[in-house]
């Protein structure tokens, strides 16, 4: 009973849990609520007669998420790619293709909000955004495929074989949503570079990729417009939102001027508890708060980090590199985006920003991330 | 299970540099931001938020020379509606309607519309105000503001004029006198959200507005009123045009009154006045027509309007000879009836004639041979340099704004012809105020002083901000010319045109003037008189013209009993005492006698007793026999020709 002995001497090793990654996590939740409430109050009073109507939504999906995320966080990650008992099937694939024909649907049927087709209306709740789910997926099903062969990765022919498995989904998500999209195609290229042993086709890969991005910017109209407004932001009409965030950054000073202080979320910024929010934490907070939250990211990012390198084996790194990727992607555009460093896109701030399906998949992953620390053997 | 190799922990590390440096320079680009860009665009975020809403000063008010309140403020509110914050429309617009007298409809549009904030009404009274206020209707707006006000209404509307929408001067001395009445407005600087909603308990700048200073007139509101008096009853009995009448302090330039007969409405100026509106009757005006009409209404004629001044401006051609030393008052003169000039024959008032006469007998008729003649020993150069030293080729320089300046030929073109009609006041024209201004000159003992209405700025709490200064010149004629004039003014109205300004008691100088308006053979007159008092020493001096009256014409005949009238009334006003000489005394039965004692007298008695003294009306009451009652009381010392009432 090797099995058995084997499994006595596991018992015996402490069984790693990163309660400093729970604590930021849950830290970061809090602080998005208060900024949320701060942001959203005078919106939510004019227009729907209640100052907590945005606040208790996002709390109500924030701690549903939360407890999703303790559930995950004790699943072993591993159990995504094994078979399902009964209809023997890998939970990844099946989530995988659940997001496909959802992109589809949403491409067809999908909620129309503020003319683009992102969401899908669930009754009571809302509405959700499948491509979030599809971030997911990604992270999972590039993992897994990649680990069935790493070595293989090694060679150009490898990298695209694993993009011929993702490219049908990735291909769905930029057709709807653009921001998205890249974010997807961001993760998908680092995990496949985290497991190649050699770099000098991601280089190129890399022109190409930026070749055809410049390509979508300029003969994408409207996309071509925001880079205009972003050239000119003071004076393009298009440029009215950033550059009312830049007058909210610029007013808040070094300490802010206190919570709640803002004047520009009193209906200067559009929907300023989306993805503005991180310019009215600059008035509000001062450029303090802002290094502070930003040091916050940094902070999770590198727990993040430390559970990658160590994880059990390479599917585990693999996940927890996607999930920092995600994070950090979003985190490092959405910031880019409000200081007018890069053309306007709407990417949330993770953890801050309203919106449900968004902290929601986030909060998921993290129980992922949470769940491959718990996998984590150390010497007691 | 594939392994996690040292070369995937080391591409990790790599995504983590780029991250950390890609995050380095956001935090860069932050604190660009912040330190380097802050003062551009917080101060444009600032120049968002803050909304700048001016209080409105005081206006200063306008004193008469008695400190008598003419312009004054009366508190009014505006009442408006911030869409917005209107919790209950159904009862605003109830409430509001009610209240104001205002349409339900009317109210509902305004409370409905969305705009950030909308007027209801202004200069809504302020009880009313206040009764609003009570309601305490969330999203309705009251703010105080203040509303000139005319006690006297009509009178010197033309002098005083009115402010308009933003408590501007628009016409007369609330023009001229903006600056000091006008106050600094204050602000209140508050901080709105993008909706322009204020935000409640924000901190707020508050600049507090400084009221106007008050001005100070010379014009008394009693003598306005006498002369506007005056002038509405010969305007009325003539159906004339218009009266104009201007009473100055020939010493010193103060004027007293100005009328501009028909006034209008200083507290509704834009409302046309009967004698206006009643030619338009069923017509509706173009909005063109409206202001052109409303523009006559408010213009200051007296000022304004530039006339021929006729025989009053013998005046002027005789100062000029006797400066010249080319006139004896003992002079003879003869006058046929007209006077060749050239080829031209320039007639007298008087078809037959005045025959042989001397220069005193020449003025008191009003003789124009007799002036062409002095015309004419005067020369065109020199009495052009008189013209010029009574300042008949400038504004007058009151203070009051739109004077016009006077008409006259270019000194090359004037021939024998022009020069002899220029003598006794025709062929050129100038303002009135330009005539009784030289008219002062003359019989003041030869300075020229600015006619003017200011006298003091002070401020609300009663300090001399600033006393008001004109400039005045001396000697432009000389004490002995002075002297003479007066002395040939009082005889044209003891015994010459001007009869009809005489008044017993007191000594009264004048000429009078009929000026036939151009284009002439029309049978439209203007007739004037100018006339002062006491002739010796002149306190008062005064102009009155009669546009188109109807009928006689003749200025002696019209227009000196108005001067007359408007004498008889401000001089003992003015203080100046009724001195009889025994000849008045005599052929105007005036004077003073002590009321004796009548009670016990039967009816008998008191039939022969009263025909020693000099009552007027005698009203007998009771059906008694004996004098039980008197009055005046025994022992009152009365004007004769007073009445007198028994009681039986």
């Amino acid at each position: 009973m090797v099995r058995t002995a084997g499994k006595t001497r596991r018992e015996k090793l402490y069984r790693y849990y990163d309660y400093s990654l729970l604590f930021l996590i849950l830290f970061l939740v809090c602080f998005g609520l208060v900024m949320i409430y701060s942001t959203s109050s005078y919106n939510a009073q004019r227009l729907h007669g209640d100052a907590t109507y945005y606040l208790s939504r996002q709390a109500l999906l924030g701690g549903a998420g939360i407890l999703i995320m303790l559930f995950v966080s004790k699943i072993d990650y591993r159990a995504y790619i094994r078979k399902l008992p009964i209809i023997k099937i890998k939970p990844v694939t099946v989530l995988y293709f659940l997001c496909v024909i959802l992109q589809i649907y949403v491409i067809l049927f999908g909620e129309e909000i503020k003319g683009a087709k992102r969401w899908i209306e669930v009754g009571s709740l809302g509405s959700f955004q499948p491509s979030e789910l599809s971030k997911i997926a990604v992270i999972l099903f590039t993992a897994y495929i990649v680990n069935l062969a790493p070595r293989r990765l090694d060679k150009i022919w490898g990298f695209l074989r694993v993009a011929v498995f993702i490219a049908p989904l990735l291909g769905l998500v930029i057709a709807e949503n653009f921001s998205t999209g890249l974010i997807i195609g961001l993760i998908f290229v680092a995990i496949c570079f985290v497991a190649s042993k050699k770099k000098a086709y991601f280089i190129i890969s890399g022109i190409v990729m930026g070749a055809l991005a410049s390509l979508m910017i300029f003969f994408v109209d409207f996309r071509s417009e925001r880079f205009d407004a972003w050239l000119n932001v003071e004076t393009h009409e298009k440029g009215y939102q950033i550059l009312q965030g830049l007058y909210a950054i610029a007013s808040g000073g070094i300490f802010g001027k206190g919570l709640g202080e803002s004047m520009q979320k009193l209906g200067f910024i559009p929907e300023s508890h989306n993805d503005m929010i991180f310019s009215v934490i600059c008035e509000e907070l001062g450029l303090f708060g802002a290094v502070a939250l930003i040091l916050l990211f940094i902070l999770l990012i590198w727990r993040i980090f430390v559970i990658a390198i160590n994880a059990p084996d390479l599917f585990g790194g693999l996940i927890a590199t996607g999930v920092l990727i995600h994070i950090a992607s979003q985190v490092l555009i959405n910031i880019a985006v409000v200081t007018s460093t890069i053309p306007s896109t709407g990417i949330p701030l993770p953890f801050i920003s309203y919106g449900g399906s968004s902290l929601m998949v986030i909060l998921f992953e993290m129980g992922i991330v949470l769940s491959i620390s718990n996998q984590i053997k150390a010497q007691r | 299970m594939a392994k996690n190799r040292t070369f995937n922990r080391r591409n990790i590390l790599i995504i983590i540099v780029v991250i950390l440096l890609a995050a380095t320079g956001l935090t860069g680009k932050l604190v660009y931001l912040i330190i380097f860009k802050s003062e551009d665009y917080a101060a444009r975020a600032k120049a968002l938020h803050e909304r700048e809403r001016p209080i409105k000063a005081e206006r200063g008010s306008i004193y008469d020379i008695n400190g008598v309140e003419i312009a004054t403020n009366k508190p009014v509110c505006t009442i408006s509606v911030i869409h917005s914050q209107i919790k209950e429309p159904e009862r605003v617009i109830k409430v509001l309607s009610e209240e104001l007298g205002l349409s339900e409809a009317a109210v509902r549009k305004r409370v409905e519309k969305y705009t950030s904030i909308e007027r209801i009404k202004s200069n809504v009274n302020k009880e009313i105000a206040d009764r609003i206020r009570e309601y305490k209707l969330d999203g309705v707006m009251v703010d105080e503001d203040y509303k000139r006000y005319y006690p006297y209404g009509s009178l010197a509307s033309k002098v005083i004029g009115f402010t308009g929408s933003d408590n501007q001067g628009v016409i007369g001395l609330e023009v001229k006198y903006e600056d000091y009445l006008k106050g600094i407005n204050g602000t209140i600087l508050t901080l709105t959200t993008a909706y322009g909603v204020e935000i409640e308990n924000a901190a707020e700048d508050r600049i507090t507005p400084q009221p106007g200073n008050d001005l100070y007139l010379s014009l008394d509101v009693n003598i306005q009123k006498y002369a506007e008096q005056a002038a509405y009853k010969v305007m009325e009995a003539k159906s004339a045009d218009n009266v104009k009448l201007i009473v100055m302090n020939p010493k010193n330039g103060e004027l007293y009154a100005m009328v501009n007969a028909p006034e209008f409405d200083l507290n509704n100026p834009y409302n046309l006045i009967n004698e206006i509106a009643r030619d338009y009757i069923g017509e509706t005006l173009s909005s063109e027509k409206l202001h052109e009409l409303l523009n006559g209404m408010w213009r200051n004629a007296c000022i304004s309007d530039t006339y021929e001044p006729g025989s009053a401006f013998k005046i002027v051609t005789s100062t000029a000879a006797f400066e010249e030393d080319v006139l004896k008052l003992d002079d003879r003169f003869f006058c046929p009836g007209y006077k060749r000039v050239e080829d031209r024959i320039i007639r007298c008032h008087k078809a037959g004639g005045h025959g042989s006469q001397s220069f005193v007998e020449g003025i008191k008729n009003s003789c124009n041979p007799v002036f062409m003649e002095v015309g004419a020993r005067v020369g065109v150069e020199k009495t052009y340099e008189y013209y010029k030293k009574l300042g008949l080729f400038s504004r007058t320089g009151v203070d009051i704004p739109g004077e016009a300046n006077s008409i006259m030929h270019n000194i090359d073109n004037i021939g024998a012809v022009e020069l002899a009609t220029m003598a006794f006041g025709q062929s050129f024209q100038i303002t009135p105020l330009q005539l009784l201004t030289a008219a002062s000159a003359i019989i003041n003992g030869g300075t020229l002083v600015t006619p003017h209405f200011g006298i003091e700025i002070r401020s609300p709490e009663g300090r001399t901000v600033k006393t008001l200064k004109y400039d005045t010149t001396e000697n432009v004629v000389s004490k002995e010319t002075s002297e003479t004039m007066k002395q040939l003014l009082e005889a044209v109205v003891t015994d010459g045109t001007g009869r009809r300004a005489y008044l017993p008691g007191f000594r009264v100088g004048g000429k009078t003037a009929t000026s036939e308006k151009l284009p002439r053979r029309t049978g439209k007159y203007i007739s004037s008189f100018i006339g002062f008092a006491p002739a010796d020493d002149p306190q008062v001096i005064a102009l009155v013209l009669i546009d188109e009256p109807v009928g006689i014409y003749y200025g002696g005949t019209i227009a000196a009993p108005v001067i007359a009238d408007l004498f008889d009334n401000i001089l003992p006003y003015m203080g100046i005492e009724a001195k009889y000489t025994e000849e008045e005394l005599k052929k105007y039965q005036v004077g003073t006698f002590v009321v004796p004692d009548f009670i016990g007298k039967t009816k008998k008695e008191m039939k022969d007793l009263l025909k020693i003294y000099d009552f007027g009306d005698i009203y007998s009451l009771g059906d008694g026999d004996i004098v039980t009652e008197q009055f005046p009381l025994p022992g009152d010392s009365v004007n004769r020709e007073s009445g007198l009432v028994l009681y039986y």
